[in-house]
């Protein structure tokens, strides 16, 4: 026992704390997926350099062509380009499911810490969010195309709607949990403001599944906006949009499958490569997985 | 005592119960603390002590106004801040701290030591950047860390470490009472020796009050000058560490002293436990709270509650019978057990060896 002097035995050399990242490229999957989501943003940020062809221009003596050298995901009923059009196609499901997700997230994490923070609002507040979580996100988008016609917009306010209730449930949530903690107590001893103590203390330590949520419903997001694309009431022909894509092949499905398969296997790549991230970053983020 | 530091008069705090999912009916209400004064001088330790549940640590919540109180005023320094509002608040915490329980718990982990200790003088826009900086390495110092544990950030610290950056941080802003909340119970019995040790360390060189949340009485026994016993939200009996331990007035006091672990056989059987559990705060039995354990109980103690009285100077006690009751019968060395004293004697070599 050293009574009141220091104990040596940690000494100068400080192990880095690691970083997130770090601990998400240890993880196989979490590697794998990174790799992936950074492929797909980049293929959809270059589309307009990568396309080989015009998405939109229509050749008609190259109609339903399965894939080939010259068309490498065939073409559609109009001849058109599959594999340019999915890169364009990429653009606006991302888009979307990123549009949506920011306007709701937004919404929904400040109607959580509200409802965390100011205990009086709490019931109210959430009994709202109920409310909005009993209806289904395709219930949402057929009522949004019906007021305002379909269209991305509609989908994109649709979506947003969805997602506010689930992201204030997870903010209240982590945000409850971090005011149990004696460090906001002490902050509080401290004599600190409300706005202090909510930007440094409180939002700064339920990050983490706030960041881990919107990955996972990112996946959600795009696999709802796709699907509302395919039933008619998201992106508008000529728009090329993934979903949309595999509604056009629908009439031509034992003719011509590619048409509707790969543009499906393009939404299934990516959701699941934002949700095997979401996962993997869950583990990187839990603070006692870190040593 | 001339102009004690801290006056607590008739504090309580009573929590509703409802029921009901949208009409939240009142059906009772919980007396976490209920009527309970004391003072505190400068440089002084009082401990509140108490079994679970008694409402030590909301008493010490309640002095520092994290939670406010139903009933009661506390001054402080003369001043009474049961009223102050918003800045008038704000400032006056410049001189009242706490140091939490759960070393684990009281630090953002996501500050690094120098930003948490920083902190309290940043809100209160004490000095400029770098005269913070020395003072950070001023006070890592002097809870016995070192300058370069400044960069570092909580997860590599160890409990008694931990617990060392919350009492810099406490003492950053220079107050004059520091209310400790249990600050060694979650910690290793020799680690407790460390920050006990520290804590008398800091009152000596700074003057500090402290008021000393415990319920281990050995720890109580070395660091405090005068301790208050709580039982179901009241205070029991006060009375400076000598008298408390050597002529305990109250029967719940008397168990609590018994109740410490003794390796003696020859004790076995001499010393008979309290039978069954705190009755609800929600609850609490009519006239004394305690006659419900108190081997001691009679008619009057059913109807009428005891008053806290003064017996002999600075002994107060809330018993009817606190005069007659037969004497303690704790006769082991110093009111203190076997064990206490060696552990006791281990605080003291390990100060001699410090210092």
């Amino acid at each position: 026992m050293s009574g009141t002097t220091l104990d040596d035995a940690s000494a100068p050399a400080a192990p880095a704390r690691p970083s997130a990242l770090r601990m998400l490229l240890r993880d196989i999957g979490g590697a794998f997926s990174l790799i992936l989501v950074i492929l797909i943003v980049l293929l959809a940020v270059l589309a307009p350099w990568l396309a080989p062809h015009d998405p939109f221009a229509t050749d008609l003596m190259a109609v339903m062509e399965p894939p080939s050298a010259r068309y490498w995901f065939g073409t559609d009923g109009q001849g058109r380009d599959i594999f340019s059009r999915m890169l364009f196609g990429l653009r606006v499901t991302l888009g979307m499911g990123l549009a949506s997700l920011v306007a709701g997230g937004l919404i929904g994490a400040v109607v959580g810490f509200c409802a965390a923070y100011y205990r009086r609002l709490d019931g109210l507040l959430m009994r709202l969010m109920d409310m909005l979580l009993s209806f289904p996100a395709i219930l949402f988008g057929l009522a949004l195309a019906a007021i305002f016609g379909p269209g991305l917009t509609s989908v994109i306010i649709a979506l947003s709607i969805a997602t506010v209730p689930l992201m204030a449930r997870i903010v209240r949530s982590a945000a409850l949990v971090v005011m149990g903690l004696d460090y906001i107590e002490a902050a509080r001893a401290i004599g600190m403001n409300d706005r202090r103590l909510i930007f440094r203390h409180l939002a700064p330590n339920c990050l983490s599944s706030v960041f881990v949520f919107s990955t996972l419903r990112l996946g959600q997001v795009i696999l709802l906006g796709s699907a509302l694309s395919f039933l008619g009431l998201g992106a508008q022909p000529p728009t090329a949009e993934l979903g949309a894509m595999a509604a056009q092949g629908r009439n031509f499905l034992f003719i011509a499958p590619h048409i509707s398969v790969i543009p499906s296997l393009g939404i299934f790549v990516i959701v699941l490569a934002f949700n095997l991230l979401g996962d993997a970053l869950r583990d990187a983020l839990d603070p006692r997985l870190r040593l | 005592m001339s102009a004690p530091l801290l006056e607590v008069t008739g504090l309580a705090k009573h929590y509703p119960v409802r029921k009901g999912l949208i009409l939240a009916k009142q059906v009772g209400t919980v007396r976490a603390v209920d009527g309970v004064s004391f003072a505190l001088a400068r440089g002084e330790t009082l401990a509140l002590v108490g079994e679970s549940g008694c409402g030590k640590s909301t008493t010490a919540r309640l002095v520092l106004r994290l939670i406010e109180p139903s009933a009661g005023t506390i001054r402080f320094d003369g001043q009474d801040v049961t009223g102050l509002s918003g800045a008038a608040m704000r400032a006056m915490r410049r001189r009242m701290q706490i140091v939490f329980q759960d070393p684990y718990a009281s630090l953002n982990p996501r500050l690094n030591v120098a930003e948490t200790i920083a902190e309290p003088m940043l809100v209160h826009g004490i000095g400029d950047a770098a005269s913070r900086r020395r003072r950070v390495e001023e006070l890592l110092s002097l809870v016995g860390l070192r300058a370069f544990h400044a960069e570092r950030f909580p997860h590599e610290f160890s409990g008694g470490q931990r617990q060392r950056i919350g009492i810099a941080r406490a003492l950053a802003v220079e107050p004059d009472l520091v209310v400790c909340d249990e600050p060694v119970s979650a910690l290793d019995v020799s680690i407790q020796a460390q920050v006990v040790n520290l804590l008398k360390d800091l009152q000596r060189r700074l003057g500090l009050a402290y008021l000393f949340i415990a319920h281990d009485l050995a720890v109580v026994k070395h660091v405090a000058d005068r301790i208050a016993v709580m039982y179901l939200g009241q205070i029991v009996e006060t009375a400076s560490k000598r008298d408390l331990f050597a002529a305990p007035r109250h029967p719940y006091t008397r168990a609590l002293l018994a109740a410490i672990p003794h390796p003696d056989p020859q004790r076995r059987g001499r010393v008979k436990p309290l039978g069954g559990d705190v009755p609800s705060p929600m609850n609490p039995p009519p006239g004394c709270r305690f006659h419900t354990r108190c081997p001691f109980a009679q008619e009057r103690c059913r109807q009428e509650a005891p008053e806290l009285r003064t017996l002999a100077d600075g002994h107060q006690a809330a018993c009817h019978f606190a005069e007659t009751l037969p004497p303690a019968g704790l006769d082991f060395s110093g009111g203190l057990s076997e064990a206490a004293a060696k552990r006791l004697a281990l605080y003291a070599g390990a100060r001699r060896r410090a210092a």
